[in-house]
């Protein structure tokens, strides 16, 4: 056999090894016996240069062309059965997608946090800021200050927590309106949310509920600006579609003083039978007013010069709404099974 | 509905009406329906009436409906033949919604109903039927005599609008509304009675008394029922009719506002004295109760003894009863102020007293007295002295607001025309007089509130409808935010949301024995009047109201869970004996004086963020393990909130001793963290759970500090690892800290893998493993690496005896 037949002969046992061979690690056997270091076919170009030389180009193009030939078979399958491989090995590789994910906890903020944030944020949206004071308020902001002396019978309207004399947990934030006034001059644009006290429990009332309040002094401020402001405010929290409207009212420190309502957000009024607005059509949503001279007075602003108005809010009651929360109670009970409704 | 139709006229169906009210003027908080809301009812004669034949309480009666005979079955025996009855018809509606049929009742068809009292609104009384005298023509409806249904509003009248508590304030602010006319009835009777001057009057108690009004009406008969008209309005707003005499004050009190009083002169001796109660003085009211008088009490008494409380409640003794002939009839003011604080300390309020206390029209008094001589002269056949006696030292005149027209427009928002303004404010009973765009308003004195300009700008700005006021936003000259501090404390709240905890809300108040069952020993604030000892103290700490909230979860099957809760926490700060009377004052009036408004507070607050773990805080899933509240899960959530804190053991009596850190940042104190002292836990109810607790300054947390970028080289990172032995008791984090401290320039971060303790380990020691990766600017080699190594590792060995383990 010539050497150029025994390369042929190699060739096409290569190629016959490649194409019978059924993974990676056989190829690269195949590979290794074929065109290793010590393979027959590496040997015959080693000695190529012992030939005639009219054999020794014959040999080199003949070996060079089977190498090649080999290569190219053994990548294209190579390639080939990788690809089976690895399909295998992904079809192994499956997981029961319908089992659960390894469980990222949720966390949960109070529905009456969330309204406040929501409120608040609205109004910061429109240029105000938010003021805050203390729980545990003096007489003098809590009452006096704001048209409320000792013995007047607006204090008892709203039941007290009292402390130490001349102390109390504040009945509601507007002292804090009164506190921002005697530091601050004109212009005043600001929302008071917090937590505030009365001595109350039943479903609709606990000890401690939240307020937001809002207050806004300026020159040439009208009852329309108010009606605009918390219009706008209901559309936010409540939805595009919601209507309002006022209702005379009556509170110490401001004069007119209005109520608003806010027109339901579920039925518009429509359902007789609606839970949420009982059928009214509106729901009670916040007390307002403009700011009595008074107030202004008392705090050395000049009630000729600057007007204002003033509103409040009970996110947790507009919560209640919103969230269709039936009982006030479950708002400050820390029930996991309220708390991660929310 | 019907009573007010007496004032004025309008044609409003009921839910325009309370529509309009509404809008215009007050609340209304509901609307009743008492009688036959729709249908027929007729005078009819009984003719025959007896037992029924297939039951033992129920009666049949023929009767007569005016030219045809009905069979009407009852339940009642107390009609009889020739009797005159209210039949109500089939097809009726009864108030309570139920449509009336023609029925058959054991047997016997009934054809209609004949009515009681209360099934025709008149009263409560449901005994027998009404039986109506021979002035009732048999056949003609019913309610050509009076109105067999009756539609009632319960107003919400605001404590500023007293004039609102009676009948004609009611009509004269609907006809403002609706630009129309009211009637006031003109009082007109005969007197001629026994002179009241026979009896004194004597106000002592001048300052809680303006005004004083006594008139004798005698020749009354005695025992005799108001008439049916009186009656059924009466109990339709919600009173209950008595005698011909109380019945006649009360209603002159819901149509007036004026409360009106009637003693049996008979029983007075000698005249009336309003004075101050005597220590001691007690008296026994009508309702049978025994009250003990002060001298802040205001008493009505003759000259032996006290017959009334003012303005609130007489005693039985001088009550005018079924045997009155004689009566003594007050129309009086007393001081609103000192009816409210008698009203509160006896726990008593009446119809009366809910009037007085909002400051009523000492000018109502006259024409009450009037309204009720004439109502006296009708059922009881009464007659009026001649004299009145009268004490009122200083009569109140109208006075005078002006209103300028560009500021009621600029408080409004919308255009006021002249006109229009002045037209609304006298249809509210002013004066007005023009002047250059200024309107002068003589207030009556029935509208108390209207002092100030604003007052009227609200009258006129409701009345015109504030539906009218066009919605507009102002132009606010400065840009909202949040200050850094009320950012963060939302930022809290959103990262521990996120790490999967609950914010809870908390009251935070709680029981006297959350301070012993923690052992905490700061000033406790004390409330004075708490709804209950549960709640008569303020927090200190944010950890019982959430172990509270957490044991209660627990009693409703939860396996665990996470709460975590932003708020305040209260320390009493007495104020020096010194300060006491600065603080006072500070606290009644705002001023400070000299002194620093904080000092003069007495409670100091401090924002908290409390965090509860308990039980199972996350489930096991299918192949990840459950996690369990400990130390060093809550530990993780500090590290979160406040980076770079440091941890120091601390001993806390609510706290387990070996498993609790104080948090400081820096040197400052920020909080602390750990697994709760299983007494404790025992005591809020959460034995042999695993509970962990933190509790931080929120003032002190920073979870999120400003970002500074730090160059960054890309050359490839050296991972190295170092096992050492030291004694048990050195801490890992005084060994990280030294690591720090070293600064090294190579070193980019360093943590800890595993400790353990336990064979092959020796007794005593535990094997620290530390991961190293370090980073420099330029590739490292082997040898800088392993020099930085050993620079770390031969400092451990310094300073902790460390050994390297091999």
């Amino acid at each position: 056999m010539t050497v150029s037949e025994r390369i042929e002969q190699l060739k096409s046992e290569a190629l016959s090894a490649v194409s019978s061979s059924a993974s990676t690690a056989d190829l690269e056997d195949v590979r290794v016996r074929f065109l290793g270091r010590s393979a027959e076919l590496t040997e015959i170009k080693k000695s190529i240069g012992t030939l005639a030389p009219e054999e020794r180009k014959e040999v080199g193009r003949s070996s060079n062309l089977a190498s090649l030939e080999i290569e190219a078979a053994l990548g294209s399958r190579t390639e080939e059965v990788a690809a089976r491989e690895r399909e295998e090995r992904l079809r192994a590789e499956a997981v029961d997608v319908t089992l659960p994910g390894v469980p990222v906890q949720r966390g949960h903020l109070h529905p009456s946090q969330m309204v406040i944030d929501d409120v608040v944020d609205f109004f910061v949206g429109l240029g105000y800021r938010v003021a805050e004071g203390p729980e545990v308020e003096t007489d003098y902001f809590n009452f006096t200050a704001l048209g409320i002396p000792p013995g007047h019978p607006a204090r008892s309207m709203q039941d007290t927590f009292f402390l130490d004399e001349g102390l109390s947990l504040r009945t509601h934030t507007s002292a804090v309106q009164i506190r921002t006034m005697l530091v601050q001059g004109p212009p005043v644009y600001i929302v008071c949310p917090g937590r505030v006290y009365r001595r109350d429990s039943d479903p609709t009332h606990t000890p401690m509920f939240h307020q937001v309040e809002g207050l806004a002094v300026d020159r040439g401020l009208t009852l329309g600006h108010l009606k605009g402001t918390l219009g706008a405010m209901a559309r936010h929290v409540f939805g595009e579609d919601v209507e309002i409207r006022l209702r005379p009212s009556y509170f110490q420190y401001t004069e007119p003083s209005v109520e608003l309502d806010v027109s339901c957000f579920v039925c518009a009024g429509t359902d007789p039978a609606c839970k949420v607005c009982k059928g009214a059509g509106w729901l009670e949503m916040l007390g307002a007013g403009m700011v009595d001279p008074g107030v202004l007075e008392e705090v050395g602003y000049d009630p000729e010069e600057y007007t204002g108005y003033a509103f409040g809010m009970g996110p947790d009651r507009m919560a209640m709404v919103k969230y269709g929360v039936p009982d006030l109670r479950l708002f400050f009970e820390g029930d996991l099974r309220f708390l991660r409704q929310f | 509905l019907n009573w007010l139709h007496e004032y004025l006229d309008y044609d409003l169906s009921a839910a325009e009406l309370v529509d309009l009210f509404s809008l215009r003027s007050q609340e209304i908080d509901g609307v009743y329906r008492l009688g036959v809301t729709d249908g027929e009812v007729v005078v009819g004669e009984v003719v025959e009436f007896g037992p029924h034949p297939n039951a033992d309480r129920l009666s049949v009666a023929k009767v007569d409906l005016g030219g045809r005979e009905v069979q009407i079955v009852a339940g009642a025996p107390n009609p009889y033949p020739g009797a005159r009855v209210a039949v109500v018809l089939p097809g009726s509606v009864m108030s309570n919604g139920t449509k009336l049929r023609e029925a058959k009742l054991r047997g016997l068809k009934s054809y209609g109903m004949m009515m009681s009292e209360r099934e025709l609104g008149i009263s409560a009384d449901h005994g027998g039927i009404l039986l109506l005298d021979d002035s009732y023509e048999v056949g003609r409806p019913v309610a050509d005599y009076f109105p067999v249904g009756e539609t009632v509003l319960d107003i919400d009248v605001t404590p500023n609008r007293p004039d609102l508590w009676g009948m004609i304030g009611v009509a004269r602010e609907l006809a403002a509304i609706l630009k129309t006319d009211y009637r006031v009835p003109e009082p007109s009777f005969e007197a001629g009675g026994e002179p009241t001057r026979d009896f004194g009057l004597r106000v002592e108690a001048e300052d809680l008394c303006p005004r004083y009004d006594l008139r004798r009406v005698s020749d009354l008969q005695a025992g005799q029922e108001a008439p049916l008209w009186m009656r059924r309005r009466i109990y339709a707003a919600g009173m209950r009719p008595i005698n011909a005499i109380v019945d006649a004050t009360n209603y002159v009190m819901l149509e007036t506002g004026q409360p009106i009083h009637a003693f049996d002169a008979a029983r007075v001796h000698e005249g009336i004295v309003v004075r101050r109660g005597r220590a001691g003085e007690k008296i026994t009211l009508l309702d049978g109760s025994t009250r003990v008088l002060n001298e802040e009490t205001l008493v009505i008494a003759d000259e032996e003894r006290g017959l009334v409380i003012a303005g609130i409640m007489g005693a039985e003794d001088a009550e005018v009863g079924e045997e009155t002939t004689d009566a003594l009839i007050e129309a009086a003011n007393f001081e609103g102020r000192n009816i409210i604080q008698t009203s509160q300390k006896l726990g008593l309020r009446t119809d009366a007293s809910g009037r007085f206390e909002r400051g009523l029209d000492p000018n109502m008094v006259a024409y009450a007295m009037d309204r009720v001589s004439a109502m006296l002269t009708q059922a009881p056949g009464g007659k009026p002295a001649d004299d009145t006696l009268s004490h009122y030292p200083e009569p109140v005149e109208p006075w005078g607001v002006p209103l300028r027209l560009g500021r009621a427009e600029l408080l409004l928002g919308m255009p006021v025309q002249e006109d229009e303004a002045v037209g609304r404010l006298e249809a509210l009973g002013c004066e007005v007089e023009r002047e250059d765009g200024v309107l002068w308003a003589t207030v009556p004195t029935f509208r108390r509130d209207l002092r100030r300009e604003a007052d009227l700008v609200e009258e006129v700005g409701r009345l015109i409808g504030l539906d009218k006021v066009p919605e507009s936003l102002p132009a606010v000259p400065q840009a909202g935010a949040l200050t850094a501090a009320q950012h963060k404390i939302r930022l809290l709240r959103h990262l521990l949301a996120d790490l999967g905890l609950s914010e809870a809300i908390t009251y935070p108040f709680g029981p006297e024995r959350w301070k012993l069952d923690l052992g905490l020993d700061d000033g406790v604030v004390a409330l004075e009047n708490p709804l209950s000892a549960e709640g008569g103290t303020l927090r200190t700490s944010m950890l019982p109201g959430l172990l509270d909230a957490m044991a209660r979860n627990r009693a409703f099957g939860t396996r665990g869970g996470a709460l975590f809760e932003l708020g305040n926490v209260f320390f009493a700060d007495v104020p020096l004996d010194e300060l006491r009377e600065a603080a006072l004052l500070f606290r009644m009036t705002g001023e400070t004086g000299a002194h620093d408004a904080g000092g003069l507070m007495g409670v100091r607050e401090v924002g908290k963020v409390g965090v509860v773990l308990a039980g199972t805080v996350r489930p096991a899933g299918w192949n990840v393990p459950e996690i369990q509240a400990g130390f060093f899960e809550a530990k993780g959530l500090v590290e979160r909130l406040v980076p770079g804190a440091r941890f120091v053991p601390v001993a806390r009596p609510y706290l387990h001793p070996g498993r609790s850190a104080m948090v400081l940042v820096g040197e400052e104190e920020a909080g602390w963290v750990g697994e709760l002292h299983p007494e404790v836990a025992g005591k809020f109810g959460l034995r042999g759970w695993p509970i962990a607790a933190l509790e931080l300054d929120s003032d002190l947390c920073h979870p999120d500090p400003e970002p500074r970028f730090e160059p960054f080289v890309n050359v490839p990172a050296v991972a190295r690892d170092l096992a050492v032995l030291v004694e048990e008791r050195i801490p890992v984090g005084d060994m990280l800290r030294l690591v720090a401290d070293l600064q090294s320039p190579l070193l980019a971060e360093v943590r800890v893998f595993d400790v353990y303790a336990g064979s092959p380990v020796p007794e005593g020691y535990k094997s620290v493993a530390f991961g190293f990766t370090f980073q420099g600017q330029k590739t490292l080699t082997d040898e800088e690496v392993d020099s930085e190594v050993g620079c770390i590792r031969s400092k451990l060995e310094d300073e902790f005896d460390a050994r390297v383990r091999s």
